[in-house]
């Protein structure tokens, strides 16, 4: 039984009847103030388990952080669904420009805060060195060749690999294939990373913004993009009375990903909310009440542009006191260590551990980015249960075998790209990399062509 | 019973005495305590100089009014295997402000290893008062003292090299004609145990550079480690001078100090030289030029054999 039908209309802070977000009158019963504390019991686990590792010796504050960041970006994912792919595809193929902005807001966002902490970490751009472990990465044409297979596997597989993590706290059972298939990638990544090393990646320029324009330059370059991009974005915003719905196919847990049903109309009612319900902002006179809030909080869609914000403000923070946002470094060095130890690779990558970006190696133990992406999936899991979100879906030969094959195209993809659409699209782009761009026109350009060739359909 | 009792507290206050002693006095005056540091933050004729190993951990939080040397750039030739060219060092210096009569104080993480590698660059320059915050960055950071993310400002200093010393240092050559001519100098390897006897080339997760495995022969071995207590700080100068005795080198010979780079070997030279103030020299050659060299012997207790697996 799905969780949502455990909902109960009789707790105050259950939305009224009429708001289609949960569960389309479908709620029959239960106990939603148990979710609640469900929710509540599970982000104060992480609380508590991020205070132990404060103390613990040889892991501390760091491993702390990671762990506070990783549930806040989880949360944060969810309540906005800021999932890459979903961005895209409702771009591209819903023609409902809404949630870029989302993306948008992020980049703007996080480029002027890392600029800030460029400035207390590398005062003078200009030497020639760059500031410690940013995601500035080589160009070149692996650059874009990677981008756009990680692209084609986020059509196939539903998701980015971030999107998989946040999703499987959604109950999205296609999410751990997608990321056993990304474990899989990760693994072919390594085996042909050296003769992309020795013929593109070895002499590709590593070039940063700030290195030719200063920090306000490079900034004001970065926003200005961002601006055209926002400006050229308005004419696919959805009009005001929610018509931004392109996919209004009934919400049915079938054999097509659920994807391509969920999120067109999610964002279609999010548009209609705005427009027909009481928004904070656009209807002043609107009474707000305690369950209005929660409605707004913890159970309807994040606006695009505070979600970006958020987003942008957290990846700031990651910088600031652990290492720039990603989420396969774990994954990658999970692959790394395992094919070391069966004898299929050795210790040493030519040259791949000189770059900065979700740097993996041979480990044994769980590292700040294992917990991070842990407590992701948690933060994730807490805010499905409180929104009505949690719902295993589906599993059939046909939607496991897209999501192993396109999580395997994403973990080859982010292995040679050093990242993910997190790690080398937020992160390098935020830090001012023209390698985050490249990877952003890549992608898109996956996504795009996998949307065209229907691979998220099959 | 009251007598017994009056003196068992006389020995308890005389004990407290003796570890509070301990836990604030350095154990040389070359080695400055974290309450000296953090009471001599604004002092202008004190300059502080991290030297860490792992990028962004000066960047993430230092000692306030610390300067950041990065190792593998600032302190090195990046074209020549070499240290610093004296250009850039009595630049780099004047950059962080740093005058003739400046007390220089290195800290760092992995132990001071680096730090200590610049301590010895700064003594090879000739720079007077160079000192080593014991137990590095790790013990700042343990016990809860002041971090900042702010980049210092500090008026240019206006360092001059009045003179070097090369006696800090030697090369292949040098130790070579030490072994071959069986000079009364003592040679220590300070890696890891493994290291020494060639079962390892390099430690875990280093590259192995080298195209033999072993020491030099008429080396022995104390490793870097044990020169520190758990919680890093420098062992009392008894226990140091008991350690080295162990293995026969007291100071009444010139000893030279070897390790894989030059790095962990610092930290050695600067046990040996400014806490018990013995003769060393640094071979920052060490184990990457002597276990690659054409012509020269190896001692290799485990029976390695390169190129066989």
């Amino acid at each position: 039984m799905p969780v949502r039908e455990l909902y109960q209309g009789q707790h105050p802070l259950t939305p009224p009847p009429s708001d289609p977000l949960v569960g389309s009158g479908r709620r029959v019963g239960g106990n939603y103030g148990a979710i609640v504390a469900l929710s509540a019991g599970l982000l104060a686990a992480v609380a508590g388990v991020a205070w132990w590792l404060h103390n613990v010796p040889g892991l501390g504050a760091e491993a702390s952080m990671s762990l506070l960041i990783g549930a806040a970006f989880g949360i944060i994912m969810q309540r906005g669904r800021f999932c890459f792919f979903c961005i895209f595809r409702d771009l591209i193929e819903g023609k409902n420009s809404g949630p870029f902005y989302a993306l948008l807001s992020a980049l703007a966002m996080g480029s002027v805060l890392y600029v800030v902490v460029f400035g207390a970490f590398l005062p003078n751009p200009a030497t020639g060195r760059l500031p410690p472990d940013a995601h500035i990465g080589p160009v070149s044409w692996v650059l874009v060749m990677a981008g756009v297979a990680f692209g084609l596997g986020m059509a196939l597989s539903g998701a980015c690999v971030s999107g998989h993590l946040y999703r499987l706290g959604e109950g999205y059972s296609r999410a751990p294939i997608a990321l056993l298939g990304t474990l899989v990638g990760f693994g072919l990544g390594f085996m042909t990373w050296r003769p992309f090393y020795l013929s593109s990646i070895s002499t590709a320029p590593v070039l940063w913004l700030p290195h030719y324009l200063g920090y306000g330059g490079a900034l004001a370059l970065q926003l200005v993009l961002l601006g055209l991009l926002a400006l050229a974005l308005m004419r696919y915003l959805p009009p005001g009375k929610g018509q931004g719905v392109e996919d209004g196919r009934p919400g049915t847990v079938g054999d097509s990903p659920p994807d391509a049903r969920e999120n067109p109309q999610d964002s279609g009612r999010d548009v209609r909310q705005g427009s027909r319900e009481h928004g904070l902002q656009s209807h002043g006179g609107e009474k707000v009440t305690l369950a209005s809030v929660w409605q707004r909080v913890f159970q309807r869609r994040w606006p695009p542009g505070i979600t970006g914000a958020a987003v942008g403000v957290l990846g700031a923070v990651a910088y600031l006191r652990v290492a720039p946002l990603g989420v396969t470094s774990q994954i990658g060095s999970i692959a790394r260590t395992l094919m070391t130890e069966w004898n299929l690779l050795e210790g040493r990558l030519n040259g791949l551990d000189s770059f900065s970006g979700c740097v993996t190696r041979v480990i044994h133990t769980i590292s700040n980015n294992g917990l991070l992406i842990s407590a992701l999936v948690v933060g994730s899991l807490a805010m499905a249960l409180v929104s009505g979100r949690f719902e295993l879906t589906r599993l059939t030969w046909r939607n496991a075998t897209t999501a192993l094959a396109g999580g395997i195209l994403m973990g080859w993809g982010s292995m040679l790209a050093l990242g993910c659409t997190v790690g080398t699209l937020l992160s390098g782009t935020m830090a001012l990399a023209v390698s985050g761009w490249v990877f952003f026109g890549a992608v898109f350009t996956g996504v795009w062509a996998g949307i065209k060739l229907r691979l998220h359909r099959i | 019973m009251r007598r017994v009792g009056r003196v068992g507290t006389l020995l308890v206050a005389l004990l407290l005495a003796a570890g509070a002693a301990s836990a604030s006095a350095a154990v040389s005056d070359k080695v400055v305590s974290t309450q000296w540091l953090a009471e001599h933050l604004d002092d202008p004729n004190v300059r502080i100089i991290e030297v860490s190993v792992n990028p962004g951990v000066y960047e993430r939080g230092h000692i306030p009014g610390a300067v950041n040397y990065v190792w593998h750039t600032d302190l090195v030739e990046p074209y020549v295997r070499d240290i610093v060219s004296p250009e850039r060092f009595e630049a780099l210096a004047r950059a962080a402000g740093i005058n003739n009569d400046t007390t220089v104080v290195f800290y760092g993480d992995n132990s001071n290893w680096f730090a200590a590698w610049g301590a010895w660059v700064f003594n090879y320059y000739g720079v007077k008062d160079v000192r080593l915050l014991d137990g590095g960055r790790a013990k700042w950071e343990a016990e809860g003292r002041e971090l900042t993310v702010r980049q210092p400002s500090h008026p240019p200093g206006n360092f001059t090299i009045e003179k070097t010393n090369p006696h800090l240092r030697v090369f292949l050559s040098d130790v070579l004609e030490v072994v071959t001519t069986g000079a009364d100098v003592d040679i220590l390897d300070i890696r890891s145990p493994a290291e020494y006897e060639g079962r390892i080339f390099a430690p875990e997760g280093v590259q192995e550079l080298s195209i033999r495995a072993g020491h030099i022969p008429g080396a022995v071995n104390v490793p870097w480690n044990l020169a520190v207590n758990e919680d890093g700080t420098f062992k009392s100068v008894e226990e140091l001078r008991e350690l080295y005795a162990s293995v026969g080198i007291d100071g009444s010979r010139p000893i030279i100090v070897y390790c894989r780079i030059g790095e962990r070997s610092s930290h050695s030279w600067f046990v040996l030289s400014q806490i018990l103030g013995y003769e060393v020299a640094q071979y920052d050659g060490s184990w990457t030029e002597w276990g690659n060299a054409v012509g020269v012997p190896i001692t290799n207790l485990a029976g390695t054999v390169w190129g066989a697996r």
